[in-house]
């Protein structure tokens, strides 16, 4: 589904990703793991089509087709998803209509028909379910005085709606307690389907408790340097980066 | 560079060509008014870069036109009033065309008891003694040229007055058609808006402007809010393109009234607002919203001078601008506390949108506070869209230009929200989107 060749990026000529490869078939869920600065979340940016990266070498194929040649808009119509790390606050943009414009514009691109106002009701508090959302919190903003567990709350049940083909989700994980982490992983499990593939972008071995993934990545320096099963992450909590930087760098 | 020598020639061709056939001459009070306005007009100084209120906005290209006065004559319209109405709308409706009250367009039959809504000339035959009564009480006649040249020109406008404890549930709308041919035409409209105690009303104006040729609107309404009265006064101005609008308003206050004003303002080559408000007596709100749209070829300003000059009032004032292409705006937002307002509490914000790095703004809000126990904030801001924001919503299947002008309408937003009519606040959040099409929206 997804083929990751030999990629590397700047930002403002400070060379991020360094040559990376990943494969990441239809159904699966990949972690990568990695320390700051590793360049984790300029992956995930780079694959959503942010501003303000050059891609010097490498390619990107989603489906086979050459993804960093799309818009964003146009790769969320091809199926991609980021679960943003820090989601922004729109002022005065309401958070269903915010919903119902996206799952529409996405449809319409698709060909498919849109949503009417009560099936998408129906749908986004099914969803806001899932995610134990308060519906209020449908009725505000977007994001606008949401705590930052309800930020990333919010962010999986736009996955929920949206029903990626990929999703990426940037640190989805961080900043929340034991309780927001369980009903985070608990969406993204609901959303485990043999069409759908995840990237889970993580500092901590803990969301992988929940949410088990089929490969473990260790992005280091702007480069994938290990990969294995769930255990690696094991590895890693327990003895760092450190011991792996060494073994790669030997 | 305009001398005030140009500035009395100017006004005073305008006096001299609209002096015949104005109502109420036999009136002392009002041929009093009108003879101090035609002195003043001589003395008043020019509007140049000197006098502060007028620094950002200069008159010149306005006096550099002929305007000719409207007369009965250019009662006259070939659109059709429906294409002007707003949709379902149940109100008591007063439409001038071309500064003249039409009857015919106009529907105020079946007023109930306490309530007087009609044209100021007919009211001038009527019932001169109530006119004479408000007429001049809050507004500043000989404030600058413009306010002079009005009361020197009273000719017609709106008079409401509701009665003690009367709560309206249908709005007095306004409806104020300009429709220019060849000749640049002037009008001066004269408002006077009353309501007693307890009285609670909803008023809408719009000002609707079509035609080729540049046509000045000098608007001026005084407004009275009794004892707990309550008034949700709102415009939306609209002029075509080639207008020069100016609106003054001058609102008293009495002992626990409530304004609420919104201004909206799409129109006009030059448009510009002034507010004075002022409380009369203690617990009283008054609470001034705006929005405005400015781009190629196009001035608005707002000035705002709220004073609080007894204890325990409560202003609100928040304005919110979206600037594009070479569009320039001005607001100045003064609150005054007297050193007797104790506990006054005063809040002022306006915040800018810009669009283009060739749109321009000069803000300046002012707190002058001579009290000491009082509760008054302001600020302003000038921004650029987030790109954050953009990319988050183009992350969703948003295309940028729809996901663009999401945030521009979110950015509104307060400011529509504080409308209580819904279809007007539809009507005039259609009327942004469409003003907010893809070339305003884009990137600049």
């Amino acid at each position: 589904m997804l083929s990751i060749r030999n990629l590397q990026v700047a930002i403002e000529d400070k060379t991020i990703l360094r040559g990376l490869n990943l494969d990441v078939g239809s159904g699966e869920v990949h972690a990568i793991m990695g320390p700051n600065g590793s360049g984790k979340s300029t992956l995930s940016h780079v694959l959503a089509g942010r501003d303000g990266y050059q891609v010097t070498a490498g390619e990107v194929l989603f489906d086979g087709e050459d993804l960093l040649a799309l818009e964003p808009e146009q790769r969320a119509h091809q199926g991609i998803f980021l679960g943003m790390q820090y989601p922004v606050e729109l002022p005065g943009v309401n958070n269903m209509m915010f919903m119902r414009e996206s799952l529409n514009a996405i449809r319409r691109a698709r060909g498919e028909a849109e949503l009417d106002a009560v099936e998408f009701l129906q749908r986004v508090r099914e969803k806001a379910r899932l995610v134990e959302l308060d519906e209020k919190l449908l009725k505000r903003n977007v994001n606008a005085g949401f705590s930052g567990g309800e930020k990333k709350r919010n962010e999986i049940l736009q996955m929920a709606m949206l029903e990626p083909r990929l999703a990426i989700l940037d640190e989805t994980d961080s900043g929340l307690d034991i309780d927001a982490l369980r009903i985070i992983a608990g969406g993204v499990n609901a959303l485990r389907s043999p069409e759908r593939s995840i990237i889970l972008i993580t500092h901590y071995q803990r969301l992988l408790d929940y949410v088990q993934p089929d490969t473990v990545h260790v992005l280091v320096d702007g480069r994938i340097i290990r990969s294995g099963d769930k255990g690696l992450a094991l590895e890693l909590e327990e003895k760092g980066y450190g011991w792996i930087e060494q073994e790669a760098a030997a | 560079m305009i001398t005030a020598e140009q500035q009395r020639s100017w006004a005073q061709q305008l006096m001299t060509a609209g002096d015949a056939g104005l109502p109420g001459i036999g009136l002392g009070w009002l041929t009093q008014a009108r003879e101090a306005a035609r002195q003043a007009v001589a003395e008043l100084p020019v509007l140049d870069r000197k006098q502060e209120a007028w620094r950002y906005t200069s008159i010149e290209a306005l006096i550099k036109h002929r305007f000719r006065p409207v007369c009965d004559t250019d009662n006259w319209l070939v659109l059709d009033i429906n294409d002007c109405l707003l949709p379902n709308f149940d109100s008591f409706r007063l439409v001038f065309t071309n500064g003249q009250f039409d009857p015919q367009l106009s529907a105020i039959k079946d007023l109930p008891d306490g309530l007087v809504v009609g044209s100021l000339r007919a009211g001038l035959t009527t019932d001169p003694e109530l006119l004479a009564t408000w007429f001049g009480q809050t507004a500043n006649h000989t404030e600058h040229v413009f306010t002079a040249l009005n009361t020197a020109l009273v000719n017609d406008g709106v008079f409401v007055r509701v009665g003690s404890q009367v709560q309206l549930d249908r709005p007095i709308e306004v409806i104020y058609l300009s429709q220019t041919d060849e000749d640049p035409l002037s009008m001066q409209a004269r408002n006077l808006v009353v309501l007693d105690a307890g009285a609670k009303a909803t008023l809408v104006e719009r000002f609707v402007g079509f035609g080729p040729s540049p046509y000045f609107h000098n608007n001026l309404t005084e407004i009275s809010v009794g004892k707990g009265a309550s008034l949700n006064h709102y415009r939306v101005q609209d002029e075509s393109r080639s207008a020069y609008h100016l609106s003054s308003l001058y609102l008293s206050q009495q002992a626990k009234s409530r304004y609420q004003g919104t201004t909206l303002a799409f129109g006009g080559t030059w448009a510009r607002t002034d507010y004075n408000a002022t409380f009369k007596q203690q617990g009283a709100i008054c609470e001034l919203n705006g929005l405005y749209t400015v781009g190629d070829q196009q001035l608005t300003d707002f000035h705002l001078n709220v004073q609080h000059s007894v204890p325990g009032c409560v202003s609100r004032e928040q304005f919110k601008g979206v600037l594009y292409g070479k569009g320039r705006a001005v607001f100045d937002g003064r609150i005054l506390v007297d050193k007797q307002a104790q506990h006054s509490d005063a809040q002022l914000t306006n915040d800018n949108l810009m669009l283009t790095r060739n749109a321009e703004v000069d803000t300046k809000p002012q707190l002058e506070i001579y009290a000491d126990d009082v509760k008054c904030s302001h600020g302003t801001t000038v921004g650029q869209l987030d790109p954050q924001q953009v990319f988050y919503l183009r992350s969703r299947g948003i295309d940028e230009t729809a996901a663009r002008k999401m945030l521009c309408l979110g950015f509104a937003a307060e400011v529509l929200d504080s409308i209580e009519v819904p279809v007007l606040r539809e009507a005039v959040t259609r009327k942004l989107s469409d003003t907010l099409n893809a070339t305003v929206v884009a990137d600049g």
